[in-house]
Formats: C-alpha cells, structure tokens, sequence
C-alpha cells in the first residue's frame, strides 16, 4: 500500500521489541536494587524506572502494528484523543478525591504518573476497538 | 452508505482475507466495511471497485440518512 499524507508516522514494528526490552531492564533494574545486589540510591532508582516505563510506552503507544491500514490508523487517533481527555479529567478529578481520602495515598500524583495513567488507558481503549472493530 | 462488497466476493469467489491481501488491508477491515461500521476512503474504495472491475459508484451507494 502506498503511503499518502493521511499516514500516521509510527515506527517499524521491530520497535515493540526494543519497547518490551526496556520495559523489562526497568522492572530487572527494580528487582536488583531492591534485593541490594545494586547499590543505589532510592530516588536514582525511581528517576531511571519511571523514565525507563514511560520510554517503553511511548515506544509501544508510537510502533506500527503488524498489518496497519486505515481504520487501524482511525482507531489510534480515537484512543489518542480518547486518553488525552482521560488525562485531563485524571488531573482534574485526582485532587477533589485525595481531599476525600484526606491527603492519602492518591495525593502524590506527579507528572509521570499521570502519562503512565494515560498510556495505560489508551492500550485499553486501543485494543478494545481494535477486537471489536 | 450500503455496498454490495459481500456480493462481488461471492460472484469473484473471494474470501474477506484474500481481498484483504489483494488491496492492502486486514480481513478484519474488509468485514468492518461490509457490515457497513466503517466507511473507507476513497483510495481504498478505489481499490476496490478495481479489484471487482466495476466503478465505486456501483459498488457503494449513499442512503436517505448519508
């Protein structure tokens, strides 16, 4: 299929490998430190697995599926603009909540979270409207 | 809009995933299309309609609602 304008410019495919590669050298880099065979500093290790989860997502949210036509092409822009909205009202929505819960476990919401949160909710719409399309 | 995609396929003896390959596309594309939940582009009714040797305007028909 030729390309025309209308493309979304994602990456190849091959690019889901290095995508789970990442995510899984966060999640080792998290065990190793956690079992002390690496010594370092907590906020170093929080700082390189939330870049390292975040990287992995975006990589994953931006690679071309195996067959990519069209409506795969519209139903990523859906759940693109579906997770931005989701952003917004998590944002929102998240401050009013931690109220409830008095400064509890919700109250510490940073940037990273919230773009994981949203990364995590477009997948779902993603694949939802991609089996059911 | 209606299309006689499904029709054309029976008489070509064509299967979802054989047009699907012949125009570029997934089966699963092909049958949202036939079942009228997505309307394709003009590109892909282009190719189509080649594909079955006809106009798109014999393949693909606008309704009262369009």
């Amino acid at each position: 299929m030729h390309k025309n304008h209308q493309d979304l410019r994602l990456l190849p495919v091959h690019f889901k490998k290095v995508a789970f590669g990442i995510f899984i050298l966060s999640v080792l880099f998290i065990v190793l430190t956690i079992s002390k065979v690496i010594p370092v500093d907590k906020d170093i290790v929080k700082t390189i697995s939330k870049t390292g989860f975040l990287v992995s997502l975006l990589l994953l949210a931006l690679t071309k599926n195996k067959i990519e036509d069209e409506l795969t092409s519209r139903i990523r822009l859906k759940a693109f603009s579906s997770s931005f909205v989701f952003g917004v009202a998590y944002v929102i929505v998240v401050p009013f909540v931690s109220l409830l819960f008095k400064d509890g476990f919700l109250s510490d919401k940073g940037v990273t979270e919230v773009l994981i949160a949203m990364f995590l909710f477009y997948f779902i719409i993603f694949y939802s409207m991609l089996k059911n399309r | 809009m209606k299309n006689t995609i499904k029709i054309e396929r029976a008489i070509k003896n064509m299967t979802q995933e054989s047009l699907a390959i012949e125009i570029g596309v997934s089966r699963q594309t092909i049958n949202s299309i036939e079942k009228n939940r997505y309307i394709p582009s003009i590109v892909l009714a282009l190719k189509i309609s080649k594909v079955f040797e006809k106009s798109v305007n014999e393949i693909f028909e606008l309704e009262e609602e369009d």
